[in-house]
């Protein structure tokens, strides 16, 4: 009798602590589970740098980098950039010695990444001796000059 | 009086470029973007197609872009401005 008792005791103990939530062992909280890593915010397009030279490759990079240039030779320069944008205009701006104004080109891209992109220039009947600027532009915004010299 | 130097005639100048990177996409509405490249000394269209699309034989797309002013394609001029279709 005593011990139907104390089955009976521990038996409602049971169904009382199952039946009070506020009883049970509270589960410790999860771990909050890590953050997925931000997606890096693509990079403004930039000018990395401005070559001169009389050739380039499929790349569109300077083969051959130079500053002096014969009258005869087609004259590239290679606009290297990185950085992303859905537009970018970049100007070419030649110019003889006083600043008369050689020729003026642009082109329309929209970078992905690193890049290159050249313009030329071409004279039939040979570039005048003297000395040359090219002035870059991207978006309007002065990019770089760089000065170079056509000798006879 | 000092004798002042003649001021060289560039209007003959030629210029051309192309770019690694790509055109922008055109908004709805807009024309399809069309490059151009203007003929320098020593080019032909197998030239002009290798250096726009990396394979010479890609010459026939430039010159049926541009069949309203080329008539022979072994006959380019300097100066004249083609129209390179998209890869």
């Amino acid at each position: 009798m005593r011990r139907q008792s104390r089955v009976g005791f521990v038996l409602t103990l049971c169904i009382a602590v199952s039946l009070f939530p506020a009883c049970k062992k509270t589960e410790e909280p999860k771990a909050a589970p890590p953050a997925a890593a931000a997606p890096q915010a693509a990079a403004p397009f930039a000018v990395k740098s401005i070559d001169l030279g009389n050739a380039v490759g499929a790349d569109k990079k300077i083969n051959a980098p130079t500053t002096t240039f014969k009258p005869a030779d087609t004259i590239f320069v290679s606009i290297l950039s990185d950085g992303t944008s859905p537009k970018v205009i970049l100007a070419a701006r030649w110019s003889f010695e006083d600043g008369q104004v050689v020729n003026e080109s642009s082109q329309t891209i929209a970078p992905t990444g690193p890049a290159a992109t050249e313009f030329h220039i071409a004279k039939p009947d040979g570039w005048p001796a003297g000395k040359y600027k090219i002035e870059v532009a991207a978006n309007g915004a002065p990019a770089g000059t760089r000065e170079f010299t056509v000798v006879d | 009086m000092a004798d002042e130097k003649p001021k060289p005639n560039f209007s003959n100048v030629q210029s051309g470029g192309s770019s690694t990177a790509p055109p922008p996409k055109p908004a709805a509405g807009d024309a399809p973007p069309t490059r151009t490249y203007t003929v320098v000394a020593g080019d032909s269209l197998s030239k002009i197609a290798k250096h726009f699309y990396g394979d010479a034989n890609q010459w026939k797309r430039i010159f049926e872009a541009n069949r309203d002013i080329i008539k022979n394609p072994d006959l380019i001029k300097p100066g004249q401005t083609l129209k390179i279709p998209e890869k």
